[in-house]
Formats: structure tokens, sequence, C-alpha cells
């Protein structure tokens, strides 16, 4: 279960004060999809980070699968992440000096899963999105499309307990949006993942367990 | 578990690796650095080298032997490192010319081994250096001008007033523009140098690069304590003080480059991790620890760093042998000055100091141009990183 309380995030910038989240609870329930919908600048990826730790928020109380996330030090924080997250960005996911087979690698390494496993396990994934033959390529070399499934691949490689994807599907065409998403919930699924993943897409939120609304910070609707 | 050292290190070698042109730009400036400084270093070497070579090969060598008895034989002086030992002997005495004299060090060398090592024969200035037994003498040019003599002429040479007196032909007259030398001083050859003192002195030559304190310790363990050698260093210690002040102030020049340099890699490297800073912060996302990122930095300019100083070394190596074959003529420079009294043709020499330094200060120097650039990597929060597009 991933749990948010009353959480405030409050950005200052050239704009003034922007109130990124106010007073924001919700729960997730372990192994479901949710989704998170808004207009621009209504507080998606900010909900996002500080479920995941990349933003501590001022007030309020984080809690996944029963780690109090904020109470944890920065060490700790990071080991936490490298255990039981696995983030899905917009763009631009892949180390670009690294090949496909050594990005989707790399978080079992940092779990210290090596060796033949290790060897074994990015093969598998990598089949699973339909792109075995790529493990040699660099991130430059491939599409976006192709990028985003292997984001995935990554993301849930050391079989994290939640899959947070920030609009994965936004630099993509419909279909291949669709299809990515299908692969990320069914790969997330198979995993026993808890996912939440942000979107424009109101088709995305169909494919979903639960939706979580926001409009400026607030929560406006959940549907489960 | 966490991931080991090697881990990061690789990531760190992949990183540089298919970054290569932006590595092999950032490299250059190192690489030319360490090159310059261990060709500078090598001529600062050859540059001590030459005054030493050149102050001892003048007539003193590198160790000098005083009071030396008969029993000690000139053989015996041959050990590991030496290549020549002059035998010499003087007299006290007077020279006359027709009613001028002086008093006078007749000295007796053995000519032709002197033609070997020493180049006093080489500041002839007027007449020839002395041969063979004949009967002559080379005289400095002050004692030549107060007898009023010129090659070719006879003197008289007595021990004292009123003692049996030699006849001897001048030869030639030397002039080496060092006061030592200049002086009322005469050679002759040591097979018709007069009676007197049972003792000699010996000019002992040793090796490039050879160490006249250890030379002088073998002979002191090897034949008696008594006896009285000296180094160059103990008899020239201006000369001395010289040396030390090139190699000083070349280490300063050293340090100083390193430190621009080092600077100038942070920058750069700041620059290239700005320009990655996506990267970072992905693995940042992904949980990697400041700590890691840090090491994984330091392990790119390092490596970075330990590839610009192998090659820099590499050339600045191969400079100093190409130059060091012809050497550098220095002659216009160095014309008026004592040190450089026979040839002012430098040798750049690599020595441990001149190989060691300039990568050894550039390690140092690329440790410290890692500590920002890790600093800012370790800070920055993986959310702000990624908003970046
Ligand atoms: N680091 C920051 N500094 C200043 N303002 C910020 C920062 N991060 C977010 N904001 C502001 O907080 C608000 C919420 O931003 P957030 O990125 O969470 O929106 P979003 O729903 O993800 O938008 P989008 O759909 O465009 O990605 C916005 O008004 C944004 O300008
Ligand atoms: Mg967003």
């Amino acid at each position: 279960m991933i749990e948010g309380k009353g959480i405030s995030k409050e950005f200052r910038s050239g704009r003034g004060r922007v109130q990124a989240l106010a007073d924001v609870s919700f729960s997730i329930e372990t192994g479901k999809a949710v989704a998170v919908v808004g207009k621009s600048g209504s507080g998606k990826t900010t909900l996002l980070n500080c479920v995941g730790g990349l933003e501590r928020p001022e007030r309020g109380k984080v809690s996944c699968f029963g780690v109090d996330i904020l109470s944890l030090s920065g060490k700790a924080l990071c080991l936490f992440q490298r255990r039981n997250a696995g983030f899905v960005f917009q763009y631009g996911n892949l180390l670009s000096y690294l090949t496909v087979f050594e990005n989707v690698a790399f978080p079992l390494t940092l779990k210290g899963i090596r060796g033949k496993g290790k060897e074994k396990r990015v093969q598998e994934l990598l089949e699973r999105i339909g792109l075995p033959d790529v493990g040699a390529a660099l991130p430059h070399e491939l599409s976006g499309g192709e990028l985003q499934r292997v984001s995935v691949a990554r993301a849930i490689a050391h079989s994290p307990k939640m899959l947070l994807a920030d609009e994965p599907t936004s630099s993509l065409d419909s279909t291949t949006g669709w299809n990515l998403i299908e692969l990320m919930f069914d790969m997330g699924k198979e995993q026993g993942c808890t996912m939440v993943v942000s979107t424009h897409d109101p088709e995305i939120i169909d494919l979903a367990d639960a939706s979580i609304h926001l409009r400026d910070g607030k929560i406006t609707k959940e549907d489960r | 578990m966490l991931p080991s050292l090697g881990f990061w290190i690789k990531t760190a070698f992949l990183f540089l690796f298919r970054s290569g042109r932006s590595t092999a730009v950032l490299s250059l400036m190192l690489l030319t650095a360490v090159a310059t400084l261990i060709f500078l270093s090598a001529l600062a070497v050859g540059i001590s080298d030459a005054m030493i070579r050149n102050s001892v090969s003048l007539y003193s060598g590198h160790i000098s032997g005083f009071a030396l008895p008969q029993a000690l034989k000139r053989e015996n002086l041959f050990v590991e490192g030496v290549t020549n030992v002059l035998k010499r002997l003087s007299r006290y005495g007077i020279l006359s010319n027709e009613g001028r004299i002086e008093t006078v060090v007749l000295i007796g060398i053995d000519p032709l081994e002197e033609l070997k090592s020493a180049a006093i024969w080489k500041k002839t200035l007027k007449g020839k250096y002395l041969k063979g037994r004949e009967s002559a003498v080379f005289l400095s040019r002050p004692l030549a001008e107060k007898l009023d003599v010129e090659p070719g002429e006879d003197l008289r040479f007595s021990s004292g007033p009123g003692a049996a007196s030699t006849r001897f032909t001048v030869s030639g007259i030397y002039q080496t523009g060092i006061d030592q030398l200049d002086r009322s001083i005469a050679f002759c050859p040591l097979a018709v140098i007069p009676a007197g003192a049972e003792t000699w002195s010996a000019a002992i030559f040793l090796e490039e690069g050879a160490d006249p304190e250890s030379v002088i310790s073998i002979y002191h363990r090897a034949l008696s304590e008594e006896y009285d050698f000296k180094s160059w260093a103990e008899l020239m210690p201006d000369l001395k003080q010289l040396v030390d002040l090139n190699y000083i102030s070349m280490g300063f020049v050293t340090v100083l480059v390193f430190g621009v340099v080092s600077l100038g890699i942070a920058c750069a490297f700041v620059i290239f991790i700005l320009k990655n800073l996506r990267e970072y912060g992905i693995m940042k996302a992904m949980g990697a620890t400041p700590g890691e990122m840090a090491l994984l930095i330091v392990a790119e300019v390092i490596l970075m760093n330990l590839a610009a100083c192998f090659i820099g070394v590499l050339v600045g190596v191969l400079a100093v042998f190409v130059v060091g074959k012809t050497g550098i003529d220095l002659t216009a420079f160095t014309s008026h000055n004592r040190y450089f009294t026979v040839s002012a043709v430098i040798f750049p020499r690599l020595t441990f100091y001149s190989l060691g330094l300039p990568p050894a200060l550039a390690f140092l120097g690329s440790l410290a141009a890692a500590i920002w650039p890790a600093v800012l990597v370790a800070r920055r929060k993986a959310a702000d990183v990624l908003r970046i597009v």
C-alpha cells in the first residue's frame, strides 16, 4: 500500500510562490495500477516525485509499503529507491553512454545482482519487450517508441514494488503510446508492481484500476 | 550488497570512452602540460649538467684529491663510475725572465691524459698546449704578461732564491676566465717537473649522473679514511647553489602550471558534467547514492588524467630523446658566463625529478580538480536535474 497524507509542496521561482500540491491525501492498494490525471501544471510530476522520494514535501506523510520514506536519511532513501522503485520519465530515460543492455542491467547491478543471473534477466526482458536484438545498441540508435519500451524494461528489471511513470507516452503517437501502456501494465502486473502513472490521456484512465484527478495541486476526484 | 568499486570505474571508463571526442579535447590541455613540463624539467637538468660539466671538465674533475701519498697509485682510484684520474704534482717556486720574477705554482701534469678529460687545453690563447716529455710550460695569460713572455721564449724555474734552476720553453698561453686558474700558475709535463714534495693531487672524472659523494665513500672504505677527497659541490658551493636554485625554480614553475591546469580541468569538467547532468540525474533517480556519484566523477577525472598523463609522458620523453641527440646550443646566452666556459650545448636529460615530478603533480592536481564537479553532482537533486529539458 502506498499512502499519502496531507502532502503539501510549494515552489519558489521567478513567478513567486507556486503551491504545486496542497494538502493531498490518497491511498493506492498494493498491486494496483493508478492513473494520475490533470492538466499541465496541476502537480502530477510533483506528486509522483514525492511518492518516489525524489522530492521532499514541506508537510505531510508518505508511506510506501509500511516505510515512512520522509523519515529516511539520504543514503537510506537511496537504498530504499534502488530496491523498491522504478521510474519511467517522459523522455530521455536511458544513460546515453551505456548500451541498451548496460542500461537495463544498471538497476540490477545497483541491487547487487551480477554475472549469469543478471545477463539472463536482461535478455528475458529484452525479449519480453519485443526487442531481443538491441542489447548492443546505444540509445541514440533507437526510435522513440523503442526507447520507452527499453525504459519500461529497465524500470522493472530489479522487480521493484512500485513503478512510477510520468507521462511515459506523451512523446509517442497514440498507437505506439497505447501499446506501451499495455506492455507496461502487463509487465507490471506480472511482477506484482504497484503502478502510478501520470497522464493527459483519457484512454489510459480506462486501462487503470483507479485514477486520481488533480487540479491546481488539489485532488478533485478519485475513481476506483 | 552494494556494487563494487570496479563497477563505477567501468562505468566511468565507458562514459569517457563513448564520449571520445569530448574526452580527447579535455585531455589535450593536460597532455600538453605534462609533455611540456617533462621537456622543460629535462632541460633544467641539462642546464645543470652543462654547468657542472663545464666547471669540472675544465680542470678540477668531479672529485679532487689533495696531498695523496706516493704509496697510493693512480690506478687504485679507478672504481665504479670513475672515467679518468689525472695525477698532478705541485711545486712552489719562482719563474724568472730577464730580471722579471714571479712566485708561481708549477703543476706537473700528464699532457695526454689531461687531453682526454680536462678541457683547459681548449682555452689556449697563443702558442700550443704541452705534449709528451718536452721541457715546456703552459702559462696563464696574467702570468705571461707579468713575465713579459711569448710562446717560444725561455724561462727559468727555481724553488727559491739561490736554488738551482731549470730551463723551460713557453709552449703556450691560456685564459679560462676563471680567477682560480688565471693566476700565477704554470703547467709542465710530469716527466720534467723538478724534484720536490712527495704528495700528489688527483682530478677524478665521473660518468654523467654518478654521485661524487658515493665514490668518495668508496675511496674512504676501500683505501683509507685519511685521504682528503672533496667533491665539486664542496669546492664550488656557488655552483652547487646555482644548480639547486635551477631545480627549485623549475619546481615552482611546475607546481604553478599544474595549479592552473588543474583549475582548467576542473572548469572544463564542470561544463562537461553540466552538459551531461541528466545522466547523473537518472542514476540518482535509480537510487545511486551521493557517495557513488562522487566516486563516479572522481573515477572519470582520474581515468582521463591518467590517460592524458601517459600520452604526455610519451610525448615529453620523445621530445627529450630527439633534442637530446643534437643538444641545444645556448652559446649566445652564455658567452660571458663562467659556468659555460667550455661548451654551451645543453642536452636535456631525464631524471627521476624531470620525469617524475610533472606526472605526479598532474595526478595530485587531477584529484583536486575532481572535487568541484564531484560535489556539484553529489548535491544536485534528481528531481531538479530531470526537470531541465
Ligand atoms: N522546481 C520547481 N520550481 C518552481 N516551480 C515548480 C518546480 N516544480 C514544479 N513547479 C511548479 O509546480 C506546479 C506543478 O508542477 P508539475 O510539474 O508537478 O505539474 P504537472 O502536472 O506535472 O505538469 P505537466 O503535465 O506539464 O508535466 C507548476 O505550476 C510548476 O510550474
Ligand atoms: Mg509533469
